[in-house]
Parts: C-alpha cells; structure tokens; sequence
C-alpha cells in the first residue's frame, strides 16, 4: 500500500508516526497510572500488606532493572545509528534490546515460578493480586516491544523505515520508565 | 507556513498518491479508505440501535403490561430483563453513539474536511474497525450464552459483576466486559489516527481557527475519550481478575474496594457522556451555521467553551456516586464543579443561539433536528442541576428522574445529534437527495413521542418510582401511575414504528433518488468542493484544496454569492499573500 | 532535510553518561533498603526513581529538544493522574472511612443532647469536682476532651444507643439492626474473642474484623489506650 498524502504532513512539525507514538505513551500513561495509583491507595491503607510485600526478591528486581536499562541504552544507540544511516548497525543495537526483552521474561517467569510454588499465588492476598497484575501487565508491554522490535529491526537492515527505529524506541524507553517506577512500588518501599 | 511543513516530511516516506483501491466483497472487509471504514461504523452502529431499540421496547413492554407475553420476544423474566436493560444501556452507549457520533462521522468527515486525501493511519484505521466488529460479535453473542447475558446495568459495580455467585451470569459477565474491552481498543486506535490526522494532515494554509467545528470537537472527543479510560482499562483487567481468577480486588473481606471501581468507571464515564457530546454539538453547529446561512458566532468562543467542558468533565465524576458512601467533604467539592460545568455548556447554548439570531433560516430536515438538538438538550441539561447538587441528589437518585434526565441528554447526543448529521451529509455520503417531506415526517414522529416517553418517567422518579425493578406491581403505592407507564411504552412503540419512514425514505432514496450535486446546501466547508460520492483519495492528487479563509463565511458582503468556500482563492488579490 | 529535521535529530549526548548514572543511580536504591530507615528507603527508592524516569525521558526519549506540544501531551496525563488521586485517595486509602468522621457530631453524641440550657452541666456527672469547674467554663464541644476518660460513661452514652445499658445488645438502635449488636453479658460471646480483636474492632470498625460493618469505627476519638479500657469495662459487663 502507499502512503496517503496526508501521511506526509507535518503541520505541527513533528513526524506523524513520533507525534503517534506521543498520543501512545499519553494512553498508556493513564493506563499505568490507573493500575498503579490503585495500588499504592490500597498499600497505604493496608500497612499489614508489608508482610506478604518482604517476600519479594529485591535483588532480582534490581537485575531486572538492570536489563531493562541496558536494554534501553541500546535503543537509543539504534536510534543513533538510524539517524546517522547506518541500517545494519542500528538493526544489532535493536536485536540487543530484544534480547535484553527476552532476558527480562525469562528473569520474570523463574521469579514467578519460584513465588508461586512458595504458594504466593495471585489469590493469596490484596498485595500479590496488585503485584502479578501490575507486572504482569508491564511484563506484555515488554513482550510486545519485542515482537514490535524485531519487525522494525528486521526491515533498518535492509535499510528500509528507518525512522521507525526511533519510533519504536520511544515507546521501549517509556516501558522502562514504567518499570522505574514499579520497581521500589513492588520491589523496595517495604 | 503550513505549505513549508507540508513539505518538510522524511523524503523515504514521500509516496505517491495513488493508493490501492479494492473492488467488490474485498472492498468492504479490508478496505483503508476512511470513507468505506466511515459506511462499515455507520451500518454496523445503525444495527446496533436497532437492536437497542427492540431490547428497550421488550423490556418497556414488561413494565407496562407485567407478565404478559411480548410479542416478538416471549416472556421475560427478572433475569433476563436484567440482561435486556444492561445490554440496552452498554449497546446505545459503546455500540452506537461512539461508533456512529465519533467513528463514522469522524472517520468520513475529518478527512474530507480538513482537505487531506485518507487518515494518516489508513491500516491502522482498518484494525480499529476490525477489532470493534470483534466486539460486536461477543457483546451480541454473551446474550446468547449459558446462565443468560450480564445483568448487572452498565455500569457492571461490583460485588454484583465480580462474582458469579451473585450475578449468576459466569460467561455472559466476563463477555460483557472483553467486549467492552475491546470496543476501548477499537477507540484508542482510531483515537490517535483522528488526533494525528487533524494535528498534521491539514491542508495547506487552514491554520488552527480554520479547522470546521466538526473536526475540532470529534478530535477534543478522542482526546478526552483517550486520557480517561485508563484508568477503567486497568479497573477492567481488576474485575476480570476478580471473575475469572479468584482475586479480591474489589471485595473488602479480603482487602479489596468495591467503591474503587466505582471511581475507575466514572472517571471514565462521566467524560465520556462529553466524549458523545461534543461530535454531536459539532455536527449542529455546522448545520446551524449552514441553513441560518450566518457566519458562526463567537469561532473561538466556541472552541474554547468546548475545551474548557472537556478540561472541567474530568473533575465532577463523583457526582454519580453520592449516595455510595464516599467522603462528604468530596460531595462538597463535586457538587461545585458539577455546577460549574453547566456555565460553558450553557455558554455553547448562547452562541447558537446568536447565530440564528437574524439569520436567513431555511427549515430543512437537518435544520429541524438540529434545532431539536437544542431544545431536548436543554431539558436534560437542566434537569442535571438537581442531581448534581448532592443535597437534591440523595432524593433523586437511582429514580426514574435520573433515567429521564440522562435519557434527555443521550437521546439529542445520539439520536438527534445522528440524524441531523446524517441527513446533512447523506447527499455527500450516498450522492443522492434524501426526501424532504419524508425527513419532515420522520423528524415530528420522532420528536413528539420521544417527550411523551420520557416527561412521564420525569413524573414517575419524582413519585419515588426506583430503577432497574422488572414489575411494579410489588409495590402497592405505586399502583396508580401504571397508567403513566403505559402511556410511556406505547409511546416508545409509536416512536420506533416512525423509524420505518426513516428506512423507507433511505431505500427510496437509494433506488430512485435524485442525485446530489457538488455542493446542495451552498456550504463553504472542503468535504462539499468534492464529488458525491467523493471518489477513492478524495481529490485528484495534483487538485489537493488549498484553504484561504475560516469555514463560515455566510453571506460576506462583498460577494454576491451567499456563501464563500473555504478553498476559493480571493478574487481581489492576483497574488495570495506569501504566508499562505 | 529542513532545519525542524535537523532541530530535533542532530542531538545525540554521550548515551554512556547517561546509562553510567542510570545503574549508580539503581544501586542507590537499593542500598537504600539497608538503611533500615523507612524515610531515607522511600527518598531513595523514589526521588531516585523520579530522577531516572526523567534521565530517560530527556535523553533517551529525546523530549528535551522535541517539540513543545509533546510535553503538553504527556503533561496533561500526569496532571490527569494526580487528580484522579486526589479524588479517589480519600476513598480507598482509609476505606473504613475513620477520615471523614465528623469529631464534633460524634463528641455531641457522646455527650448526649447539649442542654444548652445549662451549659455547666455539660460535663460528665462522674467527672471529678476538680476538673468538673475547668470544664464548666469551657464550650460545651471542648468539654469531652477536657474530662478524664471513663469507659462507663463511654459505654453509657455511646455504645448503649446499639448494645443497651447493660450491654445486653438491647439499645433502642438495636431494632433495626441485623446481625443484632454482641450481648456482651452473654457467655456464648465471649468465648472466641480475644482483647485485641474487640480493641481493633472498637478502634477500627465491625468490619475490620469481619464482624458487621453497623459498628462504626471510633478510633477517631478513642485512642489505643482506651480502647483497651474499654474492653476492660466490657470484662466487667460479663455475667452480669
């Protein structure tokens, strides 16, 4: 299919498809905001939530934090690379973020098997409902971010739709953003 | 300017205008042309008031005449009322006002009026329209499914939507909700698609206060639509949760708080009664404008009373919770801005009113509803005050007061507000004449049973009569307004039977009508500088509208035409002006 | 490409720097937990966040140079958040409702009807002849707070309304209550409750110990200490 005119215009000045991506982040905003402003209403008036919340591994949410981080600076990097032409890099930079995607389920899913044969499940109690939910939740963002990444990397390596390499990686860095925030939520303010 | 940005787009993404065109059944199902996308919102949300209408002719037929066989349905027992009253209200408010006020008119209208030749997202536009079927089929299937459809009104509050214990519906609840679900999907994306075809896609030289009414208040709409569901998405996720997976987040014996999604859904729902508002109120403005052939009074006034509604709509959802126990001192708070939303709504009011003033007024079909608009909406505007002011409200609430009173905003929003935007453009959607004496009748035996339904149900909430009750004749002090109720139902009857003149003066139309010209209603605004039907890309790509002035310009002076088109160049200038 | 194109690509600041600070920033915080000290945790845990959120949100997202209409787009949300919390919080965060207790009705009641009559009659008749002059002089609204607690008089003038004089869950209240008040003369009560579930369900409400949510929550004008008096005083009332 080719492009509509009205694609390419730019009255604000900014491209469509960031301005898009704009209007994308500012839904998932209230989304987020929505889940985790419930939570934190609800942890304040249940103080004996700070029970079930110390089981919590600290460290593993901190090396998830880790991987969400790195793999955020490799999107930007991709992003530079695009900028500058350079297709073929910037399509190893995306594949690193995707991998750094895939490191983070995985880190997730044994964090969740071992809490749950532990008998925490998502029953157990208000504050484990919130936590599996608002991961959980986050955790689809960053699986779609990868299924997105790898599409949009698959196509800069062939030099094609570059500029998506920066669209795609706005909405990665607001994924991370929203782990920044989820990480002392669930993780440490104990 | 805009000609400068226009061009200052990524040189990889320069395509050529002509884009695919698909022929026959494929055109229909995997058309990206907005305006196929407009006719399959319009038709898809035209069955769904059908099918609103009949649920609430069943379940108003119980209440006049309590167990007794309806025809064409049956029986209906208290469950399946239950299922018939939330299916009616979820269906005329997610499967027809939004898709017809905002998706069919927007979709069609944005483009063409802002001289762009698609949306900027045509596949994007595609998938919304694809995922809203989807819903569309599960709302309709939960009817159908084991243990009846969701019976818990639409605004599904827990503990009854939570549990199946209580609500007895196991599929038809968890239905509903994915079908709501995915409808706010449907929404999101075309949302961003509409916000970003109006904010980039304009033709060049319309600059922010030439955008027409229209374009303006559906994209507020969207924008509003999109920032306040958020929260009720994630409140989705919790109750589904709570159905499905045995969590507790709105149960208090285990932590939870139902009075939560009660916030969640309002701070959603009461925008949203705005997010219906606004597309119809821009859909009679630029009829009023046209057919009082005057220039718009008060552009920006306008567009800056929308916007304040839009901004103010976000801090009075409490309102609807006033006898749920919240905290009073919020009570305080809520009833002052919910009083306060009435002075830029009240405002709107004054501005149409200024522009018939004097004006040269042709009473066409459209100008009759939307006229009505006006009047009908005022009723349910006003109407809103007693319940806003929480004092009024502990009385009122959860009466058949309250059900008028939204059924007097809703009924102008959605059906007025429709049909006078649908006989409006019908010559520019279809390229034919709709009758005129035909609309006339349709639009009298519409309007006049529509009040003798609801004035009743006014009288009947102030005598204390509750909602959401299957037969009143349990209640032996309310024995005596039975004849009120069974002047509302044959009422209602009487309405819906009109509808036929509708239908039959559409299919006339189709088979025998005249055809339209260009421009049948001498309007300035771009969609009328098309063919009719405009044709796949709209304009010929090297034709693309260039806009010199504001969309209203009516009976100017120094023309001898009444009108003056937005695309027109000015005579007395040889040279337009650099800036355009 | 024009000059926006070249407004809004051309910056690329030195991303190392950036991610560098990101992860010292993340080992903060969670050194921040070992402080033990809940303050410094949550200024830690989230004033590191904030900073971080922020370091992305400019550099990474490149929001510093875009243009102004982006930052009014994802503004606007997070205003839209901060009033949502506004208005729900005082809902849900005590949803026992112990914030929105009106103090000066609920003192009234334990007074009984003001006698504005005799507005030095206002204090309690236990109350001792030393304090019985202080009060006298004082509003009637203040006078409760000046008398020395006694959870007699408590009982008398607030419970009694519901669980009747003696405690037999007889009040004039009770009539229309179902689940009918705790008869605490009776033995059958007393044989599965322990002081600190009766001191919660006083301070905190019926329903914070799954009990009916009819008995309000008066921790607003009990504290713990007499709360656990009042239990004492309900001891009292048993077999009588």
């Amino acid at each position: 299919m080719q492009t509509p005119i009205a694609t390419t215009r730019s009255a604000t000045g900014i491209p469509t498809g960031r301005l898009a991506i704009w209007w994308v982040v500012a839904s998932e905003i209230v989304i987020f905001g929505g889940l985790l402003l419930s939570y934190v209403m609800h942890r304040i008036g249940h103080p004996e939530w700070a029970i079930a919340q110390a089981h919590t591994h600290t460290f593993v949410g901190a090396f998830n934090t880790f991987v969400l981080l790195t793999a955020s600076f490799t999107a930007v990097k991709g992003h530079e690379a695009a900028e500058k032409g350079d297709g073929k890099k910037a399509a190893k930079f995306l594949y690193l973020t995707m991998g750094g995607a895939c490191l983070f389920i995985l880190v997730k899913s044994l964090e969740w098997t071992s809490e749950i044969l532990e008998g925490y499940t998502i029953q157990a109690n208000g504050f484990w409902a919130f936590y599996y939910t608002a991961a959980g939740l986050h955790a689809l963002h960053v699986i779609a971010g990868a299924i997105v990444i790898f599409f949009v990397a698959r196509d800069a390596a062939k030099g094609r739709n570059l500029q998506r390499v920066e669209y795609v990686g706005i909405y990665w860095h607001f994924v991370d953003i929203i782990w920044i925030f989820l990480f002392p939520l669930l993780y440490i303010a104990k | 300017m805009a000609q400068a940005s226009a061009a200052t787009v990524h040189a990889h993404e320069h395509g050529s205008h002509e884009h695919k065109e698909l022929h026959g059944v494929l055109k229909y199902l995997w058309s990206t042309d907005h305006k196929v996308i407009a006719m399959q919102y319009l038709f898809t949300g035209m069955f769904m008031a059908m099918v609103g209408g009949f649920l609430a002719y069943v379940f108003r037929m119980q209440l006049a005449f309590p167990g007794k066989s309806v025809p064409l349905f049956g029986y209906v027992s208290p469950g399946r009322y239950n299922a018939l009253i939330t299916a009616h209200g979820s269906i005329m408010i997610f499967w027809v006002a939004m898709p017809v006020l905002i998706a069919a008119f927007g979709n069609f209208l944005i483009p063409l009026m802002i001289g762009a030749d698609d949306m900027v997202f045509p596949r994007l536009n595609r998938l919304s329209y694809q995922v809203f079927l989807l819903s569309v089929i599960v709302i309709l299937s939960s009817l159908f499914v084991k243990g009846g459809g969701f019976g818990g009104a639409w605004t599904a509050y827990p503990p009854l939507s939570a549990n199946a214990k209580y609500n007895l519906t196991p599929l038809g609840s968890s239905m509903w909700l994915m079908a709501v679900a995915l409808e706010f999907v449907a929404f999101l994306l075309g949302g961003i698609n509409f916000i970003t075809t109006l904010m980039n896609a304009r033709a060049p030289g319309m600059k922010a206060y030439d955008i027409p009414m229209l374009p303006w208040m559906v994209v507020l709409a969207s924008i509003m639509f999109m920032l306040s569901v958020g929260p009720l998405i994630a409140g989705a996720i919790m109750l589904f949760f709570d159905q499905n997976l045995g969590t507790g987040f709105y149960d208090p014996a285990r932590g939870g708080d139902p009075i939560l999604w009660q916030h969640l859904f309002w701070f959603f729902g009461h925008p949203e009664v705005y997010v219906v508002l606004l597309p119809a109120v821009g859909i009679v403005l630029e009829v009023i404008a046209t057919f009082a052939r005057k220039k718009l009074f008060g552009y920006k006034t306008l567009l800056y009373t929308a916007a304040a509604t839009a901004v103010l709509s976000f801090f009075v959802w409490a309102h609807h919770q006033f006898i749920a126990g919240i905290d009073p001192r919020m009570a305080n708070i809520f009833t002052v801005t919910t009083l306060i939303i009435s002075i830029p709504i009240a405002e709107m009011c004054f501005v149409i009113i200024a522009t018939l003033y004097g004006g040269n007024i042709r009473l066409s079909t459209p100008m009759l509803w939307a006229l009505a608009f006006m009047g009908e909406f005022l009723i349910g505007g006003v109407t809103g005050i007693f319940l806003g002011a929480s004092g009024a409200d502990i009385y009122l609430h959860e009466t058949y007061f309250v059900l008028a009173h939204f059924h007097y905003t809703f009924f102008p929003i959605a059906i007025i507000g429709t049909f006078a935007g649908f006989t409006y453009w019908f010559p520019k959607m279809f390229g034919k004449m709709l009758n005129d004496t035909l609309g006339k009748i349709h639009f009298w035996g519409t309007i006049i049973p529509f009040n003798f339904i609801f004035i009743p149900l006014f009288i009947l909430g102030l005598e204390g009569q509750q909602r959401r009750i299957y037969d009143f004749q349990n209640f032996p002090e309310l024995q005596h307004l039975q004849p009120i109720r069974i002047l509302a139902t044959i009422s209602l009857v009487v309405m819906l039977l009109f509808q036929f003149v509708f239908f039959f003066n559409v299919i006339r139309t189709w088979i025998k009508g005249p055809k339209a010209p260009k421009n049948p209603w001498h309007s300035n605004t771009l969609e009328w500088t098309v063919e009719s039907p405009p044709p796949h890309g709209n304009w010929p790509p090297d034709q693309m509208p260039k806009v010199y002035r504001g969309p209203y310009e009516y009976n100017h002076p120094d023309r001898e035409d009444d009108y003056w088109p937005q695309n027109i160049p000015p005579e007395r200038e040889p040279t337009p002006s650099p800036a355009r | 490409m024009s000059e926006q194109d070249r407004d809004t690509h051309q910056h690329h600041p030195d991303y190392w720097k950036i991610y560098v600070a990101l992860v010292i920033l993340l080992a903060i915080s969670v050194v921040g937990t070992f402080s033990g000290i809940l303050w410094i945790t949550f200024i830690m845990a989230f004033g590191v966040a904030l900073v971080k959120a922020t370091l992305v949100a400019e550099n990474f997202m490149h929001l510093k140079w875009e243009k102004v209409i982006a930052k009014w787009v994802l503004g606007i949300a997070l205003i839209l958040m901060v009033l949502f919390f506004a208005g729900v919080s005082p809902d849900i965060m005590k949803d026992r409702g112990l914030q929105w207790v009106n103090n000066a009705d609920l003192a009234a009641t334990a007074r009984g009807i003001p006698d504005e009559e005799e507005p030095e009659k206002g204090a309690p008749a236990s109350a001792p002849d030393s304090t019985k002059a202080a009060a006298a002089t004082q509003t009637a609204a203040a006078a409760p707070a000046a008398a020395p607690f006694s959870p007699e008089t408590t009982f008398k003038t607030v419970c009694a309304a519901c669980h009747g004089p003696e405690g037999e869950g007889n009040g004039p209240g009770a009539a229309a209550l179902n689940p009918k008040p705790a008869n605490f003369t009776d033995p059958a009560f007393w044989t599965d409750k322990t002081d600190s579930v009766l001191e919660k369900a006083i301070r905190q409400g019926g329903a914070s110990v799954g009990k009916s949510s009819a008995m309000p929550a008066w921790g607003s004008i009990l504290t713990e200490a007499q709360a656990k008096q009042m239990v004492a005083y309900l001891h009292t009332l048993k077999g009588k």
